[in-house]
C-alpha cells in the first residue's frame, strides 16, 4: 500500500541532521521555553528520541481527524521524508531555539494550521488542523511517547523528572493555541487525557498506509534499511495495547533484557551514524557547553 | 639458525616472561661488523613531546579551549559518549583506518567523526583513574604531573610526568568504565555482524569480528600492551636506530600505562624533510616490521602514522603496542616458507604447498600454480629480485586492491586464517606508509639479512651499524 508514497526514504538520515543542525542556535538571545536546565532538555538527546518520534506518529495517525487533515493537506506522501525532517526541526527549534525563533516558528506553523480544513471520508466529520482539541491529541502522544520510549531503551526518567517533562512541555501546545488550563500538567494527567480520547480512535487506509510506510520505509539507504527492523521492534515494543489492537496487530512477545540491549545498540549506531553529518557534532557540543554553563550558575 | 634467532625463539614466551629472556639476549653471539654508524645509536634524552598529539592535530586554540570545556568529568559521561556501540565503532575505526578500501564511504565519515566526537577526560577524572588504579593521586605520585593530556589515545589519554628519581614519562590513562562498557557491547554479536556487513561489506565479516573481538579486549587491558611494550623495548634494546620506551612497571596497572617519555618529529613532518632523511627512517621501519615478525615472531598491528617518531638519521622511535600479535612456530613456518619458495629457491609447487599448509589456499584448488603464482606476486614484488626500488602510493594501492580483489578466480579458494588476519597491515599499513615515503632502498637485500633462511651479510650502513646490537 505504499507504492503511492512518491519519495523514497533515501536521505532520511541526511535530512533529518541537517533540519536539527539549523535548529540548533550559535548566538541564542535567551534560554528559549525550557532552557539548558531542563527535563525536556535532556530527553530530546536520549537515546531513545527516534522511537519516540516514531511511536508517538503511530499513535497520531489513529485518530482519524488528525490523520486526515496531514494525508489531505501536507506533502506527507509526495515527501515523507522531508515531512519528518520539517518535523524534527520544529521540535529542535522549539526545545533549543530562543523564544523570538521559537515564537517565529510557532505563528509560522499556525498559519499554515489556519488552511488546513476539510471532511473526514471515513468518518464524515469536518476537521480543523487549528482545532485545540486535535493539537491537544498530537502534543500528549508526543510527551507520552518521549516517556515510553525513554523507559524502554534511554535513560529511564525517574516519576518526579517524568512529571516534570509534562509539566515543561505544555508549552508545545500552547505555542500552536491549545489552551494553557486544558493541557495535561503531570504524568497522571496525561495518562488520563489518553484514555478519554481512545473511543475516537480507529485506524483509517491512510492511517494503515503511513504506518506500514513508517514501519518499514522503501528504499531506504543500504547502511539504515538493516538496522531498521530493530527499530521497527522498538516501535512496536513500546506501542500501547489498545494501539496495537486498533492496527491489527498482534502484541509482540516481551523483549528480552538482552533483545533489550541489542536494540540499545542498533539505537547507538544510529546514533553514531547522525553524528557524522556535517555539523550534527558541533551542534550537539553547543547544547552539551550551554548545560554545562548552566550548571555553573549559583 | 643464529644464536640471537634461537634466543628470541626460546624466548618466544618472552612476550609472557620478560625476565629470563632479558638474561639470555645478553649472550647473543653474532659477530660486530662495522660499527661506522655506531653513533646513529646515541639517542636524545627523553624531553616532553611538544609536537601535536594524535587526535588533537587539528584542533586549533579555539578548538583546544571547546574540547576543555566540554570534557568528560564522570564515569556517566564516559558512559554517554562511549557507550552503545561507540566505543566499540571508535575501535573498529582504528583497525579499519588499515582496511579503507574495504570501508563504505559513509562509514569512514561516521568513524572519523566518532573519533573527533570523544572529549578527553576532566583534569580531575584522570585523577580519580590514576588514585583507583595506583593508590595514589597523581600529584603525589609524580613529582610533577601535568593535568592536560598531550594525545588521546582510543581509549584514553596521555599525560606527561616526571618521577621522583627524574625520569620524564608519558601515563596513558583510560576511561573509567569504558572496558566494561565495550566488553558489554562486544556480547552483541547479531549487532556486530550487521554493522560489519553494513560498514565493510567487502571483507570476511566473520574474521573480522573474531579479530575485533580479541584485539578489543586485550586492548583493555593495558597491562598486556606494557608487557608487549617491555618485550619490544628489550628486544631492541642497543639497537642503533630503533627505539622503545620502556614501561615503568611502578606506574603501570590495569587501566593505567606509564613508560619513558619520547620525543620527536611526527609523520606529517617527516614527509616535508629531505628524501635521504625518509629513506632512512623507511629502512628502520622495514627493518623494525620483518625482524620483530621474523626473529621476534611478534607483530605490532598498529602501523599508524601516529605511532612513530623520528629523530633523524633514521632514529625512529615505535609507539602504542596495543595491537600485538604473537606468533607460534607453526604459524610463521608456512609464511617463511612462502617467501622462500617464491622468491629464493624459486619453486612455485612448494611455495603453493607452503599456501595451503598456512591455510591460504584450499588444497584441492583447480587451478594451474602459475595462476596463483600470479595473484600472489604483487605481495612479494618488492623482495622478489635484488635492485633498489622506490615505493610508491600506488603500489600500496595495487597490494590494497589485489587484497580486497573478489573478483580474482582465486576468490573461492582463497582465505585468510585467522591468526594472520593482522598481517594484512603489512600489505595495508607499511607499504602505504612506505609509499607515501616515497622510500627507496633495495628491500630485498635488506630483507635477506632478516630472513632466517639466509642471513645475509649488512646491505647498508644502517645493516651494518645493526651488527653491534646483534651481537648483543
Amino acid at each position: 500500500m505504499t507504492a503511492d508514497y512518491a519519495a523514497a526514504a533515501a536521505g532520511l538520515v541526511e535530512r533529518s541532521a541537517a533540519a536539527f543542525v539549523a535548529a540548533i542556535p550559535r548566538q541564542p538571545a535567551d534560554d528559549g521555553y525550557f532552557g539548558p536546565g531542563s527535563v525536556t532538555w535532556r530527553m530530546a538527546a536520549d537515546l531513545s528520541a527516534p522511537v519516540a518520534g516514531l511511536r508517538a506518529l503511530l499513535l497520531q495517525a489513529l485518530h482519524p481527524l488528525a490523520m486526515a487533515g496531514v494525508d489531505q493537506h501536507s506533502d506527507w506522501r509526495r515527501d515523507p521524508v522531508g515531512r519528518l525532517a520539517a518535523t524534527s526541526a520544529y521540535l529542535a527549534t522549539i526545545t533549543y531555539g530562543d523564544r523570538a525563533a521559537a515564537d517565529r516558528a510557532a505563528a509560522r506553523v499556525r498559519k499554515i494550521h489556519d488552511h488546513v480544513r476539510g471532511t473526514d471520508t471515513v468518518t464524515g466529520r469536518p476537521y480543523a488542523a487549528g482545532d485545540p482539541a486535535l493539537l491537544l491529541w498530537v502534543h500528549a502522544t508526543f510527551v507520552d511517547s518521549g516517556l515510553a520510549a525513554a523507559r524502554a531503551f534511554g535513560a529511564a526518567p525517574s516519576q518526579d523528572e517524568a512529571d516534570a517533562y509534562v509539566r515543561e512541555t505544555r508549552i508545545y501546545a500552547s505555542l500552536l493555541g491549545v489552551p494553557h488550563e486544558g493541557i495535561p500538567a503531570g504524568e497522571r494527567g496525561l495518562v488520563e487525557y489518553v484514555k478519554s480520547v481512545m473511543p475516537e480512535l480507529a485506524s483509517t487506509p491512510a492511517a494503515a498506509d503511513s504506518i506500514a510506510y513508517l514501519l518499514d520505509p522503501p528504499g531506504l539507504d543500504d547502511e539504515i534499511a538493516e538496522l531498521w527492523d530493530d527499530v521497527r521492534e522498538a516501535v512496536l515494543a513500546t506501542l500501547p495495547g489498545w494501539a496495537l489492537d486498533r492496527y491489527g496487530r498482534p502484541a509482540p512477545p516481551a523483549l528480552t533484557t538482552g533483545r533489550r540491549d541489542e536494540i540499545r545498540g542498533t539505537l547507538g549506531l544510529f546514533d553514531a551514524v547522525f553524528l557524522g553529518e556535517p555539523g550534527v557534532l558541533e551542534a550537539r557540543q553547543r547544547i552539551t557547553l550551554r548545560q554545562r554553563l548552566a550548571e555553573q550558575r549559583p | 639458525m643464529t644464536v640471537k634467532r634461537k634466543l628470541v625463539l626460546a624466548g618466544g614466551a618472552a612476550a609472557a616472561g620478560g625476565a629470563g629472556y632479558i638474561l639470555l639476549r645478553r649472550n647473543r653471539l653474532r659477530v660486530a661488523r662495522g660499527l661506522a654508524a655506531v653513533g646513529l645509536a646515541a639517542r636524545g634524552g627523553a624531553r616532553y613531546a611538544g609536537s601535536a598529539p594524535k587526535l588533537f592535530a587539528a584542533a586549533g586554540e579555539h578548538r583546544e579551549q571547546l574540547r576543555h570545556d566540554l570534557a568528560l568529568r564522570t564515569a556517566e559521561d564516559v558512559t554517554a559518549t562511549l557507550g552503545t556501540m561507540k566505543g566499540v565503532l571508535m575501535k573498529l575505526g582504528q583497525m579499519a583506518s588499515y582496511v579503507d578500501d574495504g570501508l563504505s564511504p559513509a562509514a569512514r565519515r561516521t568513524l572519523s567523526r566518532l573519533q573527533d566526537s570523544v572529549p578527553p577526560m576532566s583534569p580531575d577524572l584522570a585523577a580519580q583513574v590514576i588514585t583507583a588504579e595506583l593508590g595514589q593521586p597523581p600529584d603525589r605520585l609524580f613529582r610533577a604531573w601535568d593535568p592536560v593530556p598531550i594525545a588521546a589515545a582510543s581509549i584514553g589519554q596521555v599525560h606527561r610526568a616526571i618521577t621522583h628519581n627524574d625520569i620524564a614519562v608519558a601515563v596513558k590513562v583510560q576511561y573509567p568504565g569504558i572496558a566494561e562498557t565495550i566488553e558489554a557491547d562486544l556480547g552483541n554479536v547479531a549487532l556486530l555482524r550487521k554493522m560489519l556487513r553494513i560498514m565493510a561489506p567487502s571483507q570476511d565479516v566473520p574474521a573480522l569480528l573474531a579479530e575485533l573481538r580479541e584485539r578489543v579486549t586485550e586492548e583493555l587491558d593495558y597491562r598486556r600492551e606494557a608487557k608487549n611494550q617491555q618485550m619490544f623495548a628489550d628486544y631492541y634494546d642497543g639497537h642503533p636506530t630503533i627505539h622503545v620506551p620502556r614501561i615503568i612497571e611502578q606506574y603501570s596497572a590495569r587501566r593505567v600505562v606509564t613508560s619513558e617519555l619520547a620525543d620527536g618529529a611526527r609523520f606529517a613532518e617527516l614527509t616535508g624533510w629531505s628524501q635521504a632523511e625518509k629513506d632512512l627512517a623507511a629502512e628502520t621501519i622495514y627493518r623494525f616490521v620483518f625482524r620483530s615478525l621474523y626473529e621476534a615472531h611478534a607483530f605490532n598491528g598498529d602501523p599508524h602514522p601516529g605511532n612513530y617518531l623520528f629523530r633523524g638519521g633514521g632514529r625512529v622511535t615505535f609507539l602504542d603496542f596495543g595491537l600485538v600479535k604473537h606468533f607460534s612456530d607453526e604459524e610463521l613456518r608456512p609464511l617463511i616458507d612462502m617467501v622462500r619458495y617464491l622468491c629464493v629457491e624459486r619453486q612455485p609447487e612448494a611455495f603453493r604447498a607452503a599456501m595451503v599448509d598456512a591455510g591460504f589456499l584450499l588444497a584441492q584448488t583447480p587451478l594451474p600454480t602459475e595462476d596463483i603464482v600470479e595473484h600472489m606476486a604483487v605481495f612479494y614484488d618488492t623482495v622478489k629480485e635484488p635492485g633498489t626500488r622506490t615505493m610508491t602510493s600506488d603500489y600500496a594501492s595495487a597490494v590494497t586492491r589485489r587484497f580486497f580483489d573478489f573478483r580474482s578466480p582465486l576468490t573461492p579458494y582463497a582465505r585468510i586464517p585467522r591468526s594472520y588476519v593482522i598481517l594484512q597491515r603489512i600489505n595495508l599499513g607499511l607499504f602505504a606508509l612506505l609509499g607515501e615515503l616515497s622510500a627507496t632502498a633495495d628491500w630485498r637485500r635488506i630483507a635477506e639479512e632478516i630472513w632466517p633462511f639466509v642471513q645475509a651479510p649488512p646491505s647498508t650502513p644502517m645493516g651494518e651499524a645493526e651488527q653491534g646490537w646483534l651481537a648483543g
